[in-house]
């Protein structure tokens, strides 16, 4: 028996065949002898836990139990409203890194499909733009056929640099 | 709402002053079911002190998303899927930091159960509920836990292939195949504890 008819066998058992296979299966068991032998193994599993999920009880009294989960509860309710919020100005200042991609990106597109006539830049050109606090460096080299974007946000490098040192260990 | 008013209340009743913030509420629906999760987490995870851990994170984690129990089951099968999905969340972090042993890849393919003989007799005929509740019990605890948590949701939580899939974030074929080699594995085992 291949393991496809197995697994076959054991969906018909749980019920979960689509009607046609359902009768075919059927048909396969009442022909089959080693079919008939393992779903009458299965079914015997099956029924044996059926109802005898092992019975245990919780060893920690009513009021015990109740007062760690209570006890936990509020932690968690204390350490949400300390939480900072994120406000609608954090939010629009990290849309600018973003922003301040595209921009640069626009620029370079417009560089390349619009180009200076009868120019071809022997020097790589730059454009810098800054959005907020973001920055978006662009350099273009025609000679080598090729683009560079830098980003970079201040703040949050500053906000990174500022939590590092403070993992630091104590001298 | 006086003491003998909670204890008389049904559960959803329990469950819309919970939501009002009705902490007393909250406590007499964990008294009224504590024992049920504990237990699913127990047959989850074979042992007592990650099984209590879990079910007071679960009854946290049902407290902190009441809001979002809209009354489509029973609270009870609500904050049980709640701790099913801890369960499979911790046993899934327990997988990446053990080492794979052979032994975890035979029974993932299936390879062993695969070969065994079909034990034709019924290894539960004739014993008393007792036995047989502690013959199943010592099984379940010989089992890997992959194989105990698929038949812990299809016999015991009654989940579909695919419901079954969805929770253990795995294929409804693989779903089909664990639940397979764990059925022929208990067989096995049955059988063994019946002859000793």
């Amino acid at each position: 028996m291949t393991e496809e008819q197995q697994l076959k066998l054991q969906a018909f058992l749980d019920g979960e065949l689509p009607e046609s296979d359902g009768r075919e299966v059927a048909a396969w068991i009442a022909r089959d002898a080693d079919a008939t032998a393992l779903l009458g193994e299965l079914k015997n599993t099956r029924n044996a836990l059926k109802g005898f999920e092992p019975e245990v009880k919780l060893p920690e009294s009513r009021e015990f139990h109740w007062s760690k989960i209570k006890r936990e509860i509020e932690r968690t309710a204390r350490e949400s409203a300390v939480a900072p919020k994120a406000s609608l100005f954090t939010w629009f200042r990290r849309a600018l890194i973003p922003l301040g991609a595209a921009v640069a990106l626009g620029l370079v597109a417009i560089i390349a499909i619009h180009p200076v006539p009868g120019s071809h830049h022997p020097i790589p050109m730059t454009a810098n733009v800054m959005v907020g606090d973001a920055n978006a460096f662009t350099y273009r080299d025609d000679t080598q056929d090729m683009t560079v974007v830098w980003l970079s946000y201040p703040t949050e490098n500053k906000f990174a640099e500022k939590s590092s040192a403070d993992t630091l260990p104590a001298k | 709402m006086a003491e003998s008013a909670y204890s008389s209340a049904e559960d959803i009743a329990l469950v819309r002053l919970a939501q009002k913030g009705d902490t007393d509420a909250f406590e007499e629906l964990v008294a009224r079911h504590r024992d049920k999760i504990f237990a699913r987490a127990f047959s989850m995870m074979r042992n007592e002190e990650e099984a209590v851990d879990l079910s007071q994170e679960a009854w946290v984690k049902g407290w902190q998303r009441l809001a979002q129990f809209q009354g489509d089951s029973s609270f009870a099968t609500w904050i049980t899927r709640i701790v099913i999905n801890l369960c499979l969340d911790e046993l899934r972090k327990q997988k990446r930091r053990r080492t794979e042993s052979i032994e975890e890849l035979d029974e993932e393919s299936g390879g062993v159960e695969r070969q065994m003989p079909v034990v034709t007799t019924n290894p539960t005929e004739r014993l008393e509920r007792g036995e047989l509740r502690q013959r199943i019990d010592q099984a379940l605890a010989q089992m890997s836990n992959e194989h105990r948590a698929v038949l812990v949701l299809h016999e015991f939580e009654e989940m579909e292939y695919k419901e079954i899939a969805k929770a253990m974030d795995c294929s409804i074929g693989t779903v089909m195949s664990r639940l397979f080699y764990a059925r022929r594995k208990l067989a096995s085992l049955l059988a063994d504890l019946k002859q000793q």
